[in-house]
């Protein structure tokens, strides 16, 4: 979440200026891509158990579609902010070019707690969203999906009002839907298996073993949840997680040098992703300060809980050896700190790269909701595998050849893709 | 006979599968970090072998290699059954088929799935997936024609439908690991169906596409050792047979033509030439490149079918190996310029030597045999290009130690007196005495008819089960071939069904002409449990005491619509001499 002094939008733009420069984009092109093509900002109003009435404050950007569709995640947070969802909605534009897959790149949000709404009072907010934009999302125009605090009950509800009001089903209106409802097998696994998908591609361009390896991660929640599966089923180790405690409201970090075993941890696991303390020490894990992970004595750190967390007071430290940062989270690395991973000579697999697996997941629901066939878990994985390969090795090909570093090579690839659909269509 | 270990090819010294195929430098590389299983093994070795003992000027014109592959090791295995809870229905006793369904609804582990989807985008010919089993490697005895193969046209015109039919195969070779015969064979080597474990190799088939068949112009098995050597040949010259088409022919106990390397224009002994029409190869197994048949992912031979010569005349593949019937004149006159029935006799290549097969095979087993220490059997497939433009192609497929005895057994001729025998035989398989078998279980003569025999192997099932539980070696006698896959040559038992026999006597009935051999696969089975293998030709039965099996008084006996089972007070005793092929036993 933004945080006091961090305007994320800026850093998004910030982080366009270098490449758009190195890339010697025209001013246009660079006007064009620097702010959203389209911004909604509306009212909506529910009505509460209470009796009372409510009036919520949602957003919905789409930074660019020349691509293809917009396709971008609706949160519901508290302290959501325009700004953020502004620099998510380019950041989605970039993930989805650096992958290759036909879309563009949009986010939405909802200024509000749920933990404090009921079902019926999300059941509305959700409804009436779309109420508010089903004339500006759609199959073929900008397709949501969940993110920070919906999910597929969200979507679903979200569906039902769209498809009620056009009369008739759109199941690639939205993705991130239940199995068996228009969801796709494999995309719960998807952005995990995404991460480690890249950083298995790295390793072996390093001649390194994944047995060989030790790796840190910060989160528990779904992405890193999948990134230890297998990246362990890969050899690798993991020896500490991190996560949050609903009821302290801090994260600790649980270390095992031997080796956490991710089956027991999800076992005493609450339904928040916050880990049994007590019960972690009994099972000999050292329960640490949240922000240890990234003291860690590892091969390889993977951030894949929150945004800006790799600082410019944390990154001193990461210890010598580290080698590798795959970022599972959306910006979890300052500019500050990307300059001193930069230095430090650590191989970075940037965040729109690395946690691409999630959106390149839901294309394939897209598509196989547009054609109302679903495909088995098999294909959706092994495409996933196939698309995610394909993007690293493009990016670290050109990180090698023009001696960019790793982010600057994702960017300079996703960029020109979109700026070159722009060209392409007359816009610029 | 060298120990196997000093053969092993580690995987370390081995290439990881880069997503290349084809285009990759490596012909054998592999995924995971598992044992490559038996079979895999042998080829990894026999790679090495090739590599450091043939050197590709030594036969102008001639390309000899394995066929490119990737094995699937048995880590991959491991995570498919664990990742979709296998165990408890593989260790079932549920039926083949639903095993091999609930093994086609699991997924493939997702570090498995983007390589294959990798192969598969590059890959337009047909594959092979066959099984490479933990167990076999462990005990370094192959388990012939056990587990399930499966030959893929992989010719679809999109990546998903490819893809999808490979991870079939592939979930169709971990399902047979825990099939039935496999679940007997397993039991019958003292071994435990939990401690087994299934590698996987995904190689090219070796052929040319003609129309919608895909197929070698030849396959052959070659063995350093004969079992079976016919006029004046001797067991350690070896044997050959060669088959039009794919391997199945020959593995499975088809039509094939068989001669010694040594004397390689020396033909089979056929009475008179409608015999050598009657009995050479006449169908032949091809890969369907054509009309996608009925969706079946658990039937093994989805993807092929028999072909008649027609077919092969038509592709134009018989001019290499076929002779033609004059009927003017009753001579066999090679080659196909003339009209009349085709014979399969490979005249042009082992008479008029239009490519040095049999050097190639020799030099190949003399190879292999050197390296492995003991006698071998290989397996191979030959591409000819029917315009001349490609290099012959000698694909190697196989190499697997065979078990020859070498203990030394004299038959005085005053033993075989009638009184003392059960039954003697001049056509004898193995070598070597044993005398521990009480247990006696026969066809019973007096209802025998060929018509029964798939009845008759159901009931040897279950006496095998009875025995084989009670951990009790046996003597099997019955009529017609064993193990043959028409029931009308023999009774069509697998290995699995008769896994617990120790001594097996097959007898041919008049009007039964039935050469006396099996097919690779179950040939081999008998070789590698020292099975003792008596044949008794037709017009010979009266060498079977069956009188004494009725009348002799036994501690047990069971008995079932066609078959008995005895148990005698005291052990038999069987001989047999493999030098000069001869065997008795003894009551």
């Amino acid at each position: 979440m933004a945080t006091k002094n961090f305007n994320a939008f800026e850093m998004a733009q910030a982080q366009f200026d270098k490449v758009a420069a190195q890339l010697e984009l025209d001013t246009a092109t660079r006007n064009l891509l620097r702010q959203p093509l389209r911004e909604y900002h509306f009212s909506i109003p529910v009505h509460m158990d209470d009796g009372s009435y409510s009036v919520f404050r949602g957003f919905r950007v789409q930074h660019n579609d020349a691509r293809g569709p917009g396709k971008g995640g609706i949160r519901f947070h508290p302290q959501e902010t325009v700004d953020t969802v502004k620099a998510l909605a380019m950041w989605m534009t970039w993930k989805c070019s650096v992958v290759d897959i036909p879309l563009g790149g949009s986010k939405g949000g909802v200024i509000c707690d749920p933990h404090n709404l009921s079902l019926r009072e999300q059941e509305q907010l959700c409804r009436g969203w779309v109420r508010q934009l089903s004339k500006d999302v759609g199959p073929l125009r900008d397709v949501p999906a969940p993110d920070v605090m919906t999910n597929a009950q969200h979507m679903l509800w979200m569906l039902d009002e769209f498809e009620a009001i056009n009369g008739a089903k759109y199941p690639g209106l939205i993705t991130g839907k239940p199995i068996g409802m228009g969801g796709s097998l494999g995309r719960t696994e998807a952005t995990g298996y995404g991460v480690i998908f890249t950083v298995r591609e790295a390793l072996k361009e390093h001649n390194i073993k994944p047995e060989n390896t030790v790796a840190a991660v910060q989160g528990f929640g779904n992405v890193a949840q999948y990134a230890i599966e297998l990246f362990e089923h890969i050899g690798g180790k993991v020896i500490c997680v991190s996560c949050w405690d609903q009821e302290d409201q801090i994260s600790y970090t649980f270390k095992k040098k031997d080796g956490i075993d991710l089956k027991t941890l999800l076992g005493i696991t609450d339904r928040f992703g916050g880990i049994n303390k007590i019960k972690a020490k009994d099972l000999g894990y050292e329960v640490l300060p949240g922000d240890k992970w990234i003291e860690q004595e590892v091969d390889i750190l993977l951030p894949c809980a929150l945004e800006n967390q790799v600082t410019a007071d944390t990154v001193t430290k990461i210890k010598p050896s580290v080698k590798f940062i795959a970022e599972g989270a959306n910006g979890p690395t300052t500019p500050e700190a990307d300059k001193v991973i930069q230095e430090k000579n650590i191989f970075i697999i940037p965040d729109f790269l690395a946690n691409a697996g999630g959106v390149t997941c839901s294309y394939f629901e897209q598509v196989q909701s547009n054609m109302n066939y679903y495909w088995e878990k098999d294909e959706v994985l092994s495409r996933l595998d196939e698309k995610m390969t394909s993007a690293y090795l493009k990016v670290s090909e050109l990180a090698r050849q023009r001696k960019l570093y790793m982010r600057d090579a994702a960017y300079v690839i996703a960029i020109k893709r979109v700026a070159q659909a722009c060209k392409d269509r007359g816009w610029v | 006979m060298k120990n196997p270990k000093q053969n092993r090819i580690e995987l370390s010294s081995l290439k990881s599968f880069n997503r290349k195929f084809f285009d990759g430098e490596e012909d054998f590389t592999y995924v995971g970090d598992g044992s490559l299983g038996g079979k895999a093994q042998g080829l990894a070795f026999a790679t090495h072998l090739l590599k450091n003992n043939i050197s590709e000027n030594e036969f102008p014109g001639v390309v000899i290699n394995i066929p490119k592959m990737v094995v699937l090791t048995t880590s991959c295995f491991d995570n498919f059954m664990r990742l979709n809870k296998l165990y408890d229905i593989a260790y079932s006793n549920e039926p083949d088929n639903i095993i091999a369904y609930k093994f086609q609804e699991g997924s493939l582990p997702v570090d498995l799935i983007g390589d294959l989807r990798a192969l598969i985008a590059k890959v337009n010919t047909p594959l092979a997936v066959r099984s490479s089993s933990l167990l076999e490697d462990a005990m370094y005895e192959p388990f012939a024609g056990i587990y399930g193969t499966k030959m893929i046209p992989n010719n679809q015109p999109d990546t998903t439908t490819r893809f999808r039919k490979l991870t079939e195969a592939i979930k169709f070779v971990y399902a047979s690991t825990f099939f039935k015969e496999a679940k007997d064979y397993i039991k019958a080597t003292k071994n435990r169906i939990k401690d087994e474990k299934m590698a996987v190799i995904i190689q090219e088939i070796v052929g040319f596409r003609y129309d919608d068949r895909f197929y070698p112009t030849i396959s052959g098995v070659a063995r350093s050792y004969n079992f079976y050597p016919m006029g004046f040949a001797k067991p350690e010259e070896g044997v050959v047979d060669l088959a039009l088409g794919l391997g199945k022919t020959i593995v499975d106990g088809g039509v094939s033509w068989t001669f010694s390397p040594s004397r390689p224009k020396s033909k089979p002994p056929f009475a008179n030439v409608k015999d050598m029409i009657e009995l050479t190869q006449n169908k032949y197994w091809v890969v369907n490149m054509g009309k996608p048949p009925a969706y079946d992912p658990i039937k093994e031979t989805e993807y092929m079918f028999e072909a008649d010569l027609t077919d092969a005349e038509y592709d134009g593949t018989l001019k290499f190996i076929a002779s033609t019937y004059d009927a003017a004149s009753d001579r066999v006159k090679p080659g196909i310029g003339y009209p009349g029935p085709r014979i399969i006799n490979f005249s042009q290549i082992l008479e008029f030597n239009i490519f040095p097969l049999n050097k190639i095979v020799k030099k190949v087993l003399d190879t292999c045999e050197e390296a492995v220490g003991t006698a071998v059997e290989i397996e191979f497939a030959i591409t000819l290009d029917k315009n001349d433009c490609k290099p012959v192609r000698f694909g190697f497929l196989q190499v697997r130690p065979m078990v020859v005895s070498d203990e030394k057994v004299e038959i005085e001729q005053e033993d075989l007196s009638p009184e003392k025998i059960l039954l003697s035989s001049k056509y004898v398989l193995g070598n070597g005495t044993v005398d521990t078998i009480t247990d006696i279980v026969y066809v019973k003569p007096e209802v025998f008819e060929a018509k029964y025999s798939p009845e008759i192997a159901i009931e040897i099932e279950k006496i095998n089960k009875s025995l084989i539980d009670n951990n009790k070696k046996y003597l099997l006698i019955g009529f017609g071939r064993w193990g043959s896959s028409d029931p009308w040559l023999g009774i069509p038992v697998n290995w699995g069904q008769i896994s617990g026999a120790r001594v097996i006597v097959e007898s041919m009935f008049s009007g039964m002409n039935v050469e006396l051999s099996q097919g690779s696969h179950f040939f081999h089975n008998i070789t590698s449990f020292r099975v003792l293998y008596f044949s008794v030709p037709a017009g010979e039965q009266n060498n079977i005491d069956w009188n004494w099996l009725k009348t002799n008084n036994t501690v047990r006996q069971t008995e079932l619509k066609f078959i008995k089972h005895i148990e005698l007070n005291k052990p038999l005793s069987v001989k047999v001499d493999g030098r000069k092929g001869l065997g008795v036993i003894f009551k």
